[in-house]
This record gives C-alpha cells, structure tokens and sequence, in this order.
C-alpha cells in the first residue's frame, strides 16, 4: 500500500462520536491485543466505518496507543475511514477476470458514477471499491452490489442493473 | 450418545436422503451458483411446489459445489422413478417446467440435463463418472461436494466423516504423524513442504500450549478450491485440523478465514457447533481424553496473511507483516508459542487419509507428489471449475479434455498456474505431468491450484503487469527488496506496456527480480518476480515487440494504439476510418483510404483471414463487426481512385522475382519511390497464390486483373514465362540490376511419401489449383479424396466438386478443431456437400493398371501435444480400410522452389525457407526475400506487408550508402473522418452476408460470397464502437508515406 493511499483514505476522516455502539462491541470483548481486529471488524460492521473516536477508545480499551490501533486498521484494505454510499459496488479484479475484461468494466462504471475506486458519490448513493478476487472465478468477470453477487457480467449488465436500482 | 450410536442415526437418516422414493429437489446453491441465480432458482421451485401444494412431499435442499461452474445453476431431480438427473443453467422459468414435468409428471426434459447422477443412462446424458470434465478425476477432498448437504453432519457421518478421527485418537500421536508421513502428503498450500515432517517438527517442541491453525485465507486471484470446500463439506476440513491438533498435542485451533468467504463463515460455524452437539469438539472427545476447541479468526484484507507469520501477526491483533525465520512457527509460533499451520484442501485431505490409510493415498500420484490436487480452472476455457485430478496428469489432459479448450476457435497461448507466485507454461509443455517437481522446473509452481488459461487476446506483458500490480499493492513493505521491488518492476512493466519500454528494462527487470529472490523476507516478495522472469523466458518476443515496435499482438496494451483492429493489420490498415465513412455513404472517400495502406483492397476484400476482426472489442457485446464484407462493398461500389504512370527519378533499377502479393506491392513501393522496376514471373500470368492458388469462386478473375492492372499502370514493367534458372540466370539479374526481392512463394506440393503416388490421377493440391485457374483443368474422377486440412485442401475439395466429382472426401490425420484451414471455408465445404473424416491417414494409393484405383487408410489417434497445441496423431497398429478413390489430391504442405539459388549466390534456404534477418536482407547484400518462401505458406496480407516492408528497406539502403536523407513521400489528400458515435448501443449480431445458394455451387466457379446491399453495410458500419474515437492514445498508427499505388489524383 503506497503512502498516498493511506494518506488518501485517513484523509477526511469523520471525527465525531459514534454513539453506543462501540460500547457494546467492546463489551463482548476482552482486553488482549488479539481481540483487536475482530473488534474493529465489528465496530465497522454497525457503524460503517472507523472514526477518530471510535479508534481512540478501542485503544483505550485494550490499553494500546491510538497511533498503534491506527497502524493496524489502515494496513488491512478491508477498513474503511468514510462513509460508503447506500449502495456498494465491489468490481472483482482477479486474474481470471481481469482475463474476461474487469478492466474494461470497471471504466464504463468509473464512467457512469463519475468516481474513482474508494470514493462514494457526492449524494452518497454509491460507493466503488475494487476487490482482488471474489472466488468466483469460473463466472467472471464477477460483481458483487450490495452483498449480492453477480456473475458472467458485460458492460451492458451493469449499466441494466445500475439502471434498476433506487437510490 | 456414543459415536457409534450417532454413526448408526446419521446413516439412516442419509439413507433416507438419498434413498428413491422421495421426490428431491438438490440445489447448488455455493458462492459460485448463487452469482448465476441458484437462490433465485430456487425460490421459484418454492412458489412452483407450493402453487401445486407439493411442497409437503418434495425435499428441497441447498448443496455445495460438484465443481462443473460453467453450467451453473445446477439442480438435481430426484422424479417418481428414483432416478437423478442433473440439470444446468436452471432459470426461475426453468424451474418452473422442471417441477411440472419432472416431479408432476415423472418426464425429465432430457434436452436440459447434463448427466445422470444414479439410474440408468441415457442416449445424450451421460452418466456424471462418464461426463468428459469428470471422467479423469479422483475426488478426495472434493469427495461430498455438491452430493451431501453442507449444513447436515449427519450426511458427512454416514459418508465416513469422523471415522479418521475416531481411528486416530484410539493410537499414539506419534503413530498418526507416521501415517500422515507414509501417505505423501505435501502442503496444499502453495510450497509443498511434506506435512508429517511439519508435524513432527511441532510435535517435537516442548511446551505446555500449542496452536493449529487452518489458513483459509485463499488470497491467490484465480483460487477458490479452499472456498467451495469450506462451503461444500466444512467437518472434511475442521475433521483434519482436530487430527492435526491430536497429533501434535495442540489443544486450540484456529480457522483464519477472509472476510470476502462470508458463506464460508457461516459454514464453519454451523459445523463448530454441530461437532459440539455430536461430542466431537470440547472436552473428552469421543471419550478419548482428548481436549480441543476452535477458534474462527477473520481476515481483514491482507494478502500477505497468507503466509504464515504474517498470519499469526494477525491474529495477534498487529499488523500482518512477516518476519525472519528462524524460529520457525513449529518451535516459536502464535503467542510464541509451538504451532502448526495448515492449508484447508491439506486438513481435507488428512481426514481423509486417517479414514483410509496413508497406502490408499499414496496409490495416487506421482512418486514425489502423492495423491491429488484441486485446481481452480478459469480464463479461456470453455469449461470453467473446480476439479481434482491425481498429480502426474499432464497439463494438456487438464485444460483440452476436462476443459475441453479455448472457446471460439482461438488459440491456446498459455496456462498460468500458482497464482502471482506462479508462471505461465507455453504450448511446448502441455504434456508436462503436473506435480510439484515439473512445474517448477518449466518456471512456475504449484501454488494453491490456481489455473488461468490464456488464449491468442491475452497480451503476456500485461499478465506480468497485472500480477506485479497485485503484489506491489499487497506488499506489507518491511523489507526493501519486496517494497522496492514491486514498485520498480511494476513501473517498468507500467512503462512497457503503455509505448515507453526501453531497451535495458529488461535486463534491469532480470536483475530485480534475482534480488528480490534473494532477498525478500517472505514468499510474497520471493515469488513475485516469477510472472516477470517467466514470461521473459517464453515470451521475449512480445516484450520486444512492445519495446522495439510499440506493438501489443494481442491488441490490448490499449495506451499504445488507437483502434485494436487497426492494430492487429499486419499493415496497419485505418479500419474504423473507412467503416465511417461506410456508414455516412461516403464510399470513393473510403476507397481512397484503403488504397492508403493496400495495394490490393479488392482482393483483400475476399481472401483476408482479417486477424482484425480477431481483435474486434464488438464481440464482448455481441459478435465483431464483418470488417472484410466492409472493406468488398467499398471496392464494389466505390469507384475506384485513378492510375497513372509514376515518373522513374532514381537511377538503381530493381527486380523482383515472383508475381504474387509480396512481389507485386515491393514493385509498386519501389515504383512510387521512384526506382525503374522490373518483375519476373515464371507463369503465363501474374498473381501467385491468389491467381494459381486460390479459386475463383472465392476471388473472381476480374478482381484480382483489376488490381494487378492497377500496379502495372503505374509503369512496373512485368515480364511473364520468365523463369530464373531456366529463362534468365540468378547471376544475370545480380550483373543486370542494382538490387533484388525474392518472392517466389512456396507453389510446389510436398510429397505424401507414400507407395503409389506416382499413378495417374494422383496430384498434389497446389499443381491441381493452378490448373483449374489456368482454364485447363485435370481430370477429375466420380470418388475424390483430398489429402490434408489446409486451406489448399480445402479449396482443393471444393474445385473438385466443381469439377464434376460425384463425392469428394477430406481425409484428414488430425481432429476436427486442429483442421488449419479457415472455419468459414470448412463450413462452406460442408454445406456443399464435401465429406470430411478425422483421425485418418493414407498408408498407399491403390493402383490398377497405372491408374488410382483405390485407397488404403489408417485410423489415427491422438497422442502427446506439440507446440501448436494440438495432439499429433499415431497410427492405430491394424487398423488398415480402403476408401473409394479415383482420383487423389494431396494438400499435406508445400515446398519452395528456388533451385536457381546456388551456394555461391550467398542466399541460404534453411528448412525450407529463405533465411532472411529482421529487415528482410539475405546473405547476399543485393538481395532480400519475403512472403511465404520466407514464412512458409502464409497470408495475403502477410505478403503485402513483407512486400511493403522489403521496399523500404531497399530504398534505405540505396539512400544510406548515397548519404541521402530519407524518402519523402508526397502530401496525401486528407480526408475527413465523421466523428459520429453512438451514445447508446444496441446489441445486434453481425449483419448475415449472402451467399450463393448452396445447390447452386456446384456446376459452376461463379463467386460464392455475394456483396451487402447499401443499407445492410450501413447497418453493419453502424455497429462499429470507434475504438479509435475514444481512445486517449495520441500517436498515429498510420502510415504517413503509404500513398495509394496510383500517387496523386484529382
């Protein structure tokens, strides 16, 4: 991961609070160091994403420095630190759809939302994230929008099924 | 309950399940099948079951993966008659007609299954055993996939499931390490590394905690073995990792799964709590005093948690960055502790060996690389999947017989095997026997079973760049050679692909690439040069032509050209400019633009194999754009550009030798450049192989006098029946003319080398073809029998038939889908009429009298791979048949005929071909040679683009030794190319050319293909997505000194 891209996804990071949630999270949880990455997954699970607070006070928790919570969340690829829109789009880059043309599908949706991977469009309806293998690789090229996955996909299959969607 | 008593339950109740009598609806509902719609498939056959309110009496179940992904979804149905059908690509609507029929009326719709699961076969459903993608598999860790549903232990039990576990907590860990060790069992993982020694390692390390852990964190692009097993059969893996942790006296283990397997997830902990329930997990297990518990870990998105000691960081809560070993994990591991990891197909395997010894394991495989192995097959096959063959099946087997090949016609290029660690393996090795050993040695390695086909579209230098964007992303960074690495190779590899490769970046990659193997601290950085140094081994050429040519032959390093039609034209023809101007009705503009680049439009217009339209981006919506029918409507209805006289201004005069394409466009080349040209040409008439080769039915006389009249008219002077050798000696035309092309072609029939080929009526192909075109035809018997399956062979067969045979016969060695003659042209002889056999070869021609009068054949088969990736065929001992022949035509190669050339002429012909360097020079500093007495038998376009080149390079060399600059060619008329673009596109398929009716072929030579009409080309124009227009490269692909043969017109 290049430095910018840290800098990039840090940036703009949402400080206020996040309410009651973490409190339950770190309930569930004991205070060892190994109880750090599930704690994160979990707090990104109900609140979406990591917020400044929210790292502060998991480092409290487990008795750990905030840069050191820091460090570990922006090194796995699976935290987030901005809202995503209300519909997510996970184009899979994998070898054996980037053989089937990921590569072009991912232009014609860069295209039609006007976003660049890891950015969430301006009302906040849609966020693009490139992923590095979904698994299924006999369909591809695959996409998976919100949690559903989709398969043998073109161009013109995305476009109908951005199409359908409410905002 | 003891496990006994559990075992006896779970079998009635699996009998149950899979006994006839029941009405069962078995769905695959993994990851895999729920992306093509499984779930959406089966709520239909719940609203179908319901609305006919038999949903009390039909089972319906979720199953896992049988691996057969390209026919997803996959539904099983168990009908009145016990039977099981397997059916595919089940739609909702489908379903629907499967309920009422199958299940309501007891009628399979044989038209949609697949193959019979159990009960009796059927003419054109297969048994599943017998299925092609199945037949050469052994399932071991595959072995309840898709058969047993996921989420019931009972199915697992009654299959054997648990009595590996039971087997081994009744003996010594020690003695469950020797079985593992006896068995041959080597890390699925990826390094193979034997997993009894591994075991014995952390065995052997004292302390009072140790760790397991199963790594399913299968990050490999192109891997999803471990995900369909963990979905498919989750207890074959956690039964393995309880046996590891029994073994080496671990008391928890840990399952590290990604997060992207949520299915996978939901599994494991299904299962975790089933074992509990059952007394398999816990305390005391199955009352042996064993204790253990499981822990699920999710992955957070790292590829490098994938190896181990970045893993173990992770579930530490640190970041996952490796670190030096030694210690290795079994001595220090998690929490410092002794620790084994494990690969998920590894556990799977293991429980299954504990169930039936390590000697029925070992029966499998090679003699280092016991067993099986998963792999994941995807890319350009047309059978995608999971399969699991035994280790020693060679990789052609894998990807021609259970893959069953390259779909659309295109050619094999490579398999790409192991991942971002791994290599891509060449044609030459597909019978290489796939195990650790082999694998590595041709440069790749096994990796976790990843295997990526890649076909003639896929450029190899992108594949590098796209493996070394992968892990320059997914380095952790901590050490230099890896986070340095990566980054320098994938710029470099950035820079090749995108038209700035240099020269050194080669050997400057090689040398990264050893530093990095030297030393990175983890087989992340370790392996992930080998796609670069790989592909540099099989593949310099394409690096080259990047670098030296700015030139991608598989049109996909986008950056580096505007329209991938445009680029594929070996002479770069401007394709998306003239179907513009097609489609705005502009047709002499368009003319104008052909002649541009191509002397010989017309004729192109007809016999063009048009790699182009290989290369069309309109075939990922629907099929690519009818680019040669374009390219004949233009050159029918446009009018054709003025001729004139071209002015000689140079004083070197030039020869060429040989009237074919490649001699005809170096003489008009040669003329616009100024020089005094003069042709020698053996045969009564100019042409080559498009006068005395190809037949008129395809390419009508007229056309091709046409354009032949056009180059002479520019004042190249021809001189027929001129032979040298024979009319005019090579020595002379060395003392008569400054500077000599060679294009002699390669017009003489290569012998079959059988008994009685000299009778009478035996020919070879390219001597019966000219003849045909000479108007005076040989004979032709009532039986024809064409030797061969080349496009020489075929225009042989359909000439023949023209001719007046009764039958005409294509005998060929080889298979259906290796004949190299063009498919339009096999399926145009066909619809003819002409009959084709397979796998046959001639042993002698029958002769009676001097005459054919017979033909005696054997059966081939199909043996090892050459390195055109198609089986060579072998006799079958004893399997002599006559055919019917009166007449024999030979098409099995051709041969060049350049007697002329001594030794001294400093010309030399090495197998057949006419050696030349890369700017087309032979030995003999006056002369250069080109087109198929070059390349052997060729294309067209080939030729006029070696002609082409070849007068260049002559003119250079005139130039450079008179210290002249450069050749300047005058300014061409510049035409403008309508910027009209579609904003939404429809998909159609390719506007049908018309034909000659198929009945009305046969009496005469008139041409078949017939041309569109204004308004079907305009339609067909309208379909092009003018690559060109959006393209964001910025050079020219044109030619800027490639001017219509006649010069300037008004």
């Amino acid at each position: 991961m290049s430095k910018s891209d840290i800098r990039e996804r840090g940036a703009g990071m949402i400080v206020e609070a996040t309410g009651g949630n973490i409190q339950s999270v770190l309930h569930k949880h004991g205070r060892d160091r190994a109880a750090l990455i599930p704690i994160l997954q979990e707090v990104q699970e109900s609140d979406g994403y990591l917020t400044i607070e929210a790292i502060r006070r998991v480092a409290e928790h487990l008795s750990l420095s905030a840069n050191d919570v820091y460090g570990v969340a922006t090194f796995y690829s699976y935290f987030r630190f901005n809202p995503v829109g209300r519909h997510r789009i996970k184009l899979c880059q994998g070898t054996a759809c980037h053989v089937r043309g990921s590569g072009r599908l991912l232009e014609r949706v860069k295209r039609r939302l006007g976003i660049e991977p890891e950015q969430t469009t301006e009302d906040r309806a849609y966020s693009l994230e490139c992923v590095m293998c979904l698994g299924c690789c006999a369909l591809a090229p695959t996409v998976v929008i919100d949690g559903k996955t989709h398969a043998n996909m073109t161009a013109k299959k995305i476009e109908m099924l951005l199409d359908g969607m409410t905002e | 309950m003891t496990f006994d008593q559990i075992r006896r339950e779970a079998e009635i109740r699996w009998r149950a399940f899979s006994q006839p009598g029941r009405l069962q609806v078995r769905i695959g509902a993994a990851t895999c099948g729920r992306a093509a719609g499984a779930l959406e498939a089966k709520e239909a056959f719940v609203q179908e079951l319901a609305a006919r309110s038999i949903d009390g009496d039909v089972e319906l179940v979720e199953v896992g993966c049988l691996g057969l992904c390209y026919a997803e979804p996959l539904v099983e149905i168990r009908g009145r008659d016990g039977r099981r059908v397997l059916y595919q690509k089940v739609t909702p609507e489908l379903a629907g007609r499967l309920v009422r029929s199958h299940l309501v009326d007891n009628q399979a719709l044989w038209d949609l299954a697949l193959a019979v699961m159990s009960g009796a076969e059927r003419k054109g459903v297969p048994l599943f055993g017998h299925l092609p993608t199945i037949g050469p598999q052994v399932r071991i860790v595959l072995r309840n996939c898709g058969l047993i549903d996921p989420g019931n232990m009972d199915h697992y039990i009654a299959r054997g499931g648990y009595s590996g576990l039971e087997r081994a907590l009744l003996t010594k860990p020690e003695q469950v390490i020797d079985e593992v060790t006896a068995s041959g069992l080597r890390g699925r993982g990826g390094a193979g590394f034997p997993t009894g020694a591994k075991w014995r390692f952390a065995r052997r390390a004292g302390g009072d905690e140790k760790f397991v852990i199963c790594n399913a964190d299968e990050g490999d692009p192109g891997a999803f073995m471990d995900r369909s097993v963990l979905e498919g059969d989750p207890h074959a893996v956690l039964e393995g990792l309880v046996i590891a942790g029994y073994a080496i006296g671990a008391a928890t283990g840990y399952v590290y799964v990604r997060a992207e397997y949520p299915l996978a997830i939901e599994r494991i902990e299904g299962a975790i709590a089933q074992m509990q329930g059952g007394g398999l997990l816990g305390r005391d297990i199955l009352g042996s005093g064993f204790d253990f518990e499981i822990r699920i870990m999710r992955g957070a998105g790292a590829f490098v948690c994938g190896e181990e000691t970045a893993l173990m960081a992770s579930v530490e809560g640190r970041r996952g960055m490796p670190r030096s070993r030694p210690p290795f994990p079994a001595q220090r591991g998690l929490f410092d502790k002794p620790t084994n990891i494990n690969n998920v197909e590894t556990l799977a395997c293991v429980s299954a060996i504990a169930a039936r010894g390590a000697e029925w394991f070992a029966q499998y495989g090679t003699e280092k690389s016991k067993g099986t192995k998963t792999f994941a097959l995807a890319g350009k096959i047309k059978r995608t999947g999971l399969i699991e063959v035994p280790m020693g099946i060679t990789l052609g087997t894998i990807v021609f017989d259970i893959g069953g090949g390259i779909p659309d016609d295109k050619k094999f290029k490579a398999v790409q095997t192991g991942g971002p660690s791994g290599g891509c393996i060449p044609a030459q090795h597909l019978n290489l026997p796939v195990d650790y050993e082999h694998l590595a040695e041709v440069g790749s390695i096994m990796g976790s079973g990843g295997m990526v086909v890649l076909d003639e579209d896929s450029c190899m230098v992108d594949v590098a760049r796209y493996f070394l964007s992968f892990t320059e992303s997914e380095s952790c960074g901590k050490c230099v050679p890896c986070r340095m690495g990566t980054q320098h190779l994938l710029r470099m590899l950035t820079d090749i692909t995108e038209g700035r490769g240099q020269p050194f970046h080669l050997e400057q990659m090689k040398k990264i690439c050893q530093t990095m193997k030297d030393g990175s601290l983890c087989g992340l950085g370790q392996t992930a040069p080998n796609p670069v140094l790989s592909t540099l081994r099989y593949f310099t050429h394409e690096y080259q032509s990047h670098i030296h040519a700015r030139s991608c032959a598989a049109s996909v390093c986008s950056k580096m050209f505007a329209a991938p039609c445009q680029h594929a034209c070996p002479v770069g023809m401007d394709i998306p400019s003239y179907i513009a101007l097609v489609r705005a009705g502009r047709l002499d503009d368009a003319y104008k633009i052909l002649k541009q680049t191509n002397p010989f439009p017309s004729i192109c217009g007809r016999v063009c194999d048009q790699i182009c339209r290989a290369r069309c981006r309109r075939a990922q919506l629907d099929e690519p754009l009818a680019i040669r029918h374009l390219k004949r409507f233009i050159t029918d209805h446009g009018s054709h550009p003025g001729f004139e006289q071209i002015p000689v201004t140079r004083r070197q005069k030039m020869a060429v030798v040989g009237a074919g394409p490649a001699g005809l466009t170096a003489a008009v080349e040669l003329k616009r450049r100024g020089y005094a040209t003069t042709v020698f040409e053996q045969q009564s008439a100019a042409g080559g192989m498009l006068r005395w080769g190809i037949p008129a039915y395809r390419l009508p006389r007229r056309v091709l006098e046409a354009e032949i009249d056009e180059v002479l008219a520019t004042g190249v002077e021809m001189r027929l029946n001129t032979r040298i050798g024979r009319d005019v000696s090579f020595e002379d035309l060395e003392r008569d003319f400054d500077h000599i092309f060679l294009a002699t072609g390669a017009q003489m029939s290569a012998p079959m080398e059988i008994p009685g080929e000299d009778a009478e009526g035996v020919h070879g192909a390219i001597e019966f073809l000219n003849a045909v075109n000479l108007n005076k035809p040989l004979p032709v018997g009532k039986h024809v029998a064409i030797i061969g399956g080349g496009n020489s062979a075929i225009d042989a067969a359909r000439s023949a038939l023209r001719l007046g045979a009764e039958r005409v016969t294509v005998y060929y060695r080889r298979q259906r889908q290796d004949m190299p003659a063009l498919p339009a042209e096999i399926a145009a002889a066909s619809a003819e009429g002409i009959g084709m056999e397979f796998l046959v070869a001639p042993k002698r021609v029958m002769v009676k009298g001097g005459k054919v009068s017979g033909l005696e054949l054997m059966r081939m088969e199909p043996r090892d791979f050459d390195s055109s990736a198609r089986r060579r065929s072998e006799p079958v001992a004893g399997s002599e048949f006559t055919a019917e022949a009166d007449t024999v035509i030979s098409a099995v190669g051709q041969r060049l005929e350049v007697d002329f050339l001594s030794k001294e002429s400093g010309v030399t012909v090495k197998r057949n071909r006419i050696e030349v360097n890369e700017q087309l020079s032979t030995g003999n500093a006056k002369v250069w040679a080109g087109g198929d007495a070059v390349t052997g038998p060729a294309t067209a376009i080939e030729a006029i683009r070696a002609g082409r080149d070849a007068a260049r390079a002559i003119d250079e060399a005139v130039r450079t030794a008179n210290g002249e600059g450069p050749w300047q060619a005058p300014a061409t008329e510049r035409i403008d190319i309508p910027a009209e673009v579609d904003e939404d596109i429809i998909s159609r398929p390719m506007t049908r050319v018309p034909e000659l009716d198929a009945a009305a072929r046969r009496g005469d030579f008139s041409e078949v293909e017939l041309t569109y009409t204004l308004a079907e080309a305009v339609a067909e124009a309208c379909r092009c997505l003018r690559c060109d227009f959006y393209s964001d490269w910025h050079g020219t692909d044109r030619d800027e000194d490639m001017q219509p043969a006649s010069g300037q017109h008004g």
